[in-house]
Order: C-alpha cells, then structure tokens, then sequence
C-alpha cells in the first residue's frame, strides 16, 4: 500500500529536476541573445541555391596553385607531425606514472592538457606572430598543439604495459634504456603507431584552414577566392580537399588494420 | 664470518619481513645456506615465504631485516643490487615474464643485456659471446627450432622453456627459480625440472628453486628445505623428507609456536 509518506516530496524532486533546468536555461539563454534575424532562414532557400550555381562549374584552371597550396599543406601535416612525434617521445615518458615521480609526471601532465585546451588556430595566430609568415609557424603551430594529445597517448601506452618482463630484464641487470628498448618498446610500439598515424590524419586535416591565419597552405587560396567571390576557384579547392581527405581516410584505415 | 660468506653463493641469518598491511610474517627468522654447485628445493606450503624469500636474494625486496650475502656480497634492504652482480644471479620467473610479442631468439638475447655494452645493445649489436650463450642456451632446453617464433604464439610449456634458456644464457653463478614448473602437467614438470637440475650442474651453478611439490622436488635436489609460516622447519637430504616430516611440513594445524604478529 502506498502511503503519503512514501510519495517523493516536491523539496525531494527539485535536485533531480536541477540538471534539466540548467540546460533548458542555457539554450534559451543562447536563442534569445544571439542578435540574429531568424526571417532571414525564410528568404534564404533561392539565395543559397543561387550562390551553389555561382560554383558551377569549377574553375579548373587553378588547379596548379591549388595543387602546390595542397602539397604545403601536406609538409606542414608531415614536418609538423614529425615535431610532435619527436617531443613526445621525451615528454610521453616524463608523464607516464611507471617511469616518472609524481613531481615529475603531474606537472608535465598539466602542461599537456593545457597545450591540449589551445585551439591549433591561435597557436598559428601566436606562431606568426613570433616568426611571420609561411609554412614555418605553420608547423611549429602544428608540433606544438598535437604533442598536447600524442605525449598522453604515449604515456599511456607505457602505463598499460605488463611490468612483469620488465623486471625480469631488470634481474638480468639490464640498465632503464636497455628496458624501455626491450620490454617497454615491443609491448607499446602497435599503440604507438596506431596513435601516431591517428594523429597525423588530425594534423593534416587542422592544417586545411592554418593558411586563414597566415600560417602557409591551401587555406590561403581559400580565404583568397571567397574573399574575392571567386566561387568557381573556390569549388575547385574544396573539391581538391574532399578528394586528398577521403585518399587519407583510405590510406590511414588500411595502414591502421596492417599495424594491428 | 669474515671469509666464510665469499665461499657460500647464499648465507641468509635472521631474515625478517611482513607486508605493507599484513599483520603476519612473511618471513620469521629464516637462516640458512647454500653451497657452491648445490641443487637446493625450497618447499613448503602457499604463504610460507619461499617466494618473499627467492625475491629477497634476487634484491628486489624492500624493507628487511637480517643480514643476507650472495655470491660473497651483503644485500641491502633499501636498494638493488648493481648491475654487474644483478647479471650474477639468474631468476625464472613462475609467470615466465617473457616479452610476448618477441622472438624467442629475442626473449633469449633479452638475458645477456645485464652482461653487454648498454650503448652497443641499444643500437642492435651483440657480441659474439651473447650470441654463443644464446645459442647454448637455446640448445640446452631443446627449443633451437623456434627461435623465430613470437613468444604469444607458444604453449606453455614451450614457454617455460625460453624463460629458462633465457636465465641459461645470463651464464649466472647463481640461479633462483620460482615454481619454474607449476604450469606444465605432471609429465612435463618432471622433464623441465631434471633439463634444469642437469644444465644447471654442467656448468657448475648453484640453483635453489621453488616447488609445492615435495616429492618432484625430492627427485632432482640434493638437499630440501622446507619453510613453514616464514620459518625454515626442515632442511636435509631428500632421503629424510619421509611421511612424517611431510606431515609436520603440510598439515594444517598452525605451529605450536606461531609467531607473533607484528603490531
């Protein structure tokens, strides 16, 4: 039987009630600020239609600078992608709770997750400020934001490890190099690549809009022609773009099931 | 006491420890030695130290108390023993410890980094006395013919095999083996352990091992100790180690004289 005092009271059912109320709270908080003309959604339908038949059909004359401003674009994903690869092999192991002190490996973590919380846009934006323009803050901009990511991914690899070979190669008397050589390294070195490749594809598709800063790239031909309402050259790069992405995914799908 | 410990690969007077959080002794008082070239069991039932005891003389046991020296050299409770003398003594894993996703070749070359040049190894280079050990080893414990394969490819027992063959080519003075056959069947534990009695006679190592199984070890050890709740309660030849004293070691009375915890 069901009593009134076995009724949730109302002071019971306002903290379950809390998080829903946020959340309606936020969204309107957003509808109702935003100074935009919601009538404009209405009128926009031929608009768009208009401005996608200003892309047709693609000018396929630029394709020599989309081409070039593609394979910048590729350098800075490569030499960028080989800088974070390079800083965390030194600060993967200093964040790893297995190698490193706590007053080694917390704050290095914090340094990490910090790195990570910088959109690769604003590094760029720091990056050419301190080295002006061209692909160089480009890749630098790239080293340092993904290192953020792929020295954690690193130092986790080395925490996940089984210890029990690496204290046999320690019995043996084998020195902490000759361990992460052979005991650390043959346990890690698929998660390292799978990761690794991973964070290449990412890399090369944040590098698409670096050249919007100043930071090298196709993203310059793309600011350029629809700046300048060139939409047909515009069409020809995203098209380029697409096409390299979905070659990519391709590539980096195949590569990732051979490693595993 | 000044010359006697450099001529005993083990003497071990007073070892005391306990866990972190256990109120008992893993370890009571436990004195004893071991002769150079002798094949020592140390049996006895779970929990009666003889693993804490093999972890302590391999120093890589924290926090003890007594006095122990090794092949001539005191053991310190705080820190490990150096590299050289870590290269000295042998130690076979009861879970094997074996890099899975190596070559046995590998996993076998893996027990001659303690004896090679750190820079040299690194870079992939070995000397031709690695690889003479290696090789020996691999012989030894009839495995010559999977050197190729990847460890996480092998049984069991063809497992056990390569934890020995890599102890083997460490050419250690001293080896110390925990359970190094309590995960073969009957048949093949009786094999293993006589191939590791035997290799470890021909080339004049002294091998104390662990084993819950008095009677196999009986069949290749030259002398038997058992341990009993951190204490030694026998130690003797094979010969001795009959019904009663088995009964004294396994029953499941505790002993008149327990310790006591520690507070």
């Amino acid at each position: 039987m069901i009593t009134a005092a076995d009724r949730p009271t109302t002071h019971a059912a306002w903290p379950a009630m809390l998080p829903s109320l946020v959340v309606a709270a936020v969204v309107i908080w957003a509808a109702a600020t935003t100074e935009t003309d919601w009538n404009r959604l209405g009128e926009a339908g031929p608009r768009i239609l208009e401005f996608l038949g200003r892309m047709l059909p693609p000018d396929l004359s630029v394709m020599p600078e989309v081409a070039r401003g593609l394979a910048e674009t590729l350098r800075i994903a490569v030499l960028g992608t080989l800088g974070c690869v390079l800083a965390s092999l030194v600060l993967g192991p200093l964040a790893a709770a297995r190698l490193a002190p706590a007053w080694v490996h917390r704050p290095v973590r914090s340094l990490l997750a910090l790195i990570r919380a910088i959109p690769l846009l604003l590094v760029a934006m720091l990056m050419v400020g301190a080295v002006g323009l061209g692909p160089l803050p480009g890749i630098l901009a790239v080293a340092v934001h993904a290192t953020g990511m792929l020295a954690k991914f690193y130092a986790e690899a080395l925490d996940d490890v089984d210890v029990a070979p690496v204290a046999a190669l320690e019995s043996a008397g084998a020195t902490l190099l000759q361990r992460l050589r052979f005991a650390y390294w043959p346990q890690i070195a698929p998660v390292v690549l799978r990761d690794t490749i991973f964070r290449f594809e990412l890399n090369l598709r944040e590098s698409l809009i670096l050249g919007i800063v100043g930071a090298g790239g196709i993203g310059f031909y793309i600011q350029t022609y629809v700046r300048s309402f060139q939409y047909e050259k515009a069409a020809t790069v995203t098209l380029a773009i697409a096409i390299v992405i979905l070659l990519i995914e391709g590539a980096n799908g195949a590569l990732r099931r051979w490693v595993s | 006491m000044m010359n006697t410990p450099g001529l005993l690969p083990i003497l071990a007077t007073g070892l005391v420890h306990t866990y972190v959080g256990n109120r008992t002794w893993a370890l009571a008082g436990v004195d004893f030695a071991v002769e150079r070239g002798e094949v020592v069991a140390l049996v006895g039932p779970s929990g009666a130290g003889k693993s804490t005891l093999l972890t302590l003389l391999d120093g890589r046991l924290r926090g003890w108390h007594g006095a122990a020296s090794v092949l001539g050299l005191a053991l310190g409770p705080d820190r490990p023993p150096d590299r050289v003398r870590r290269a000295e003594v042998g130690f076979i894993f009861q879970e094997f410890a074996l890099v899975e996703r190596a070559s046995v070749w590998r996993n076998v070359l893996n027990g001659r980094l303690g004896r090679t040049d750190p820079l040299a190894s690194l870079l992939g280079r070995s000397t031709a006395a690695d690889y003479a050990a290696a090789e020996a080893a691999l012989l030894d414990t009839g495995i010559a013919e999977l050197r190729n394969r990847r460890v996480d490819r092998l049984s069991g027992g063809q497992r056990q095999r390569v934890a020995i063959a890599r102890c083997l080519a460490q050419e250690p003075k001293l080896i110390l083996a925990d359970e190094p056959v309590s995960n073969l069947d009957p048949l093949r534990s009786e094999r293993v352990l006589s191939l590791l009695a035997r290799t470890a006679r021909q080339r004049g190592s002294t091998l104390l091992f662990t084993s819950h199984q008095p009677e196999l070890a009986a069949l290749v050890a030259d002398r038997i100790v058992a341990m009993r709740d951190g204490r030694v309660v026998f130690d003797g030849p094979p010969e001795r180690l009959d019904p009663t004293e088995l009964d004294k070691i396994y029953r499941d009375e505790p002993l008149e004289h327990a310790p006591e915890p520690v507070p």
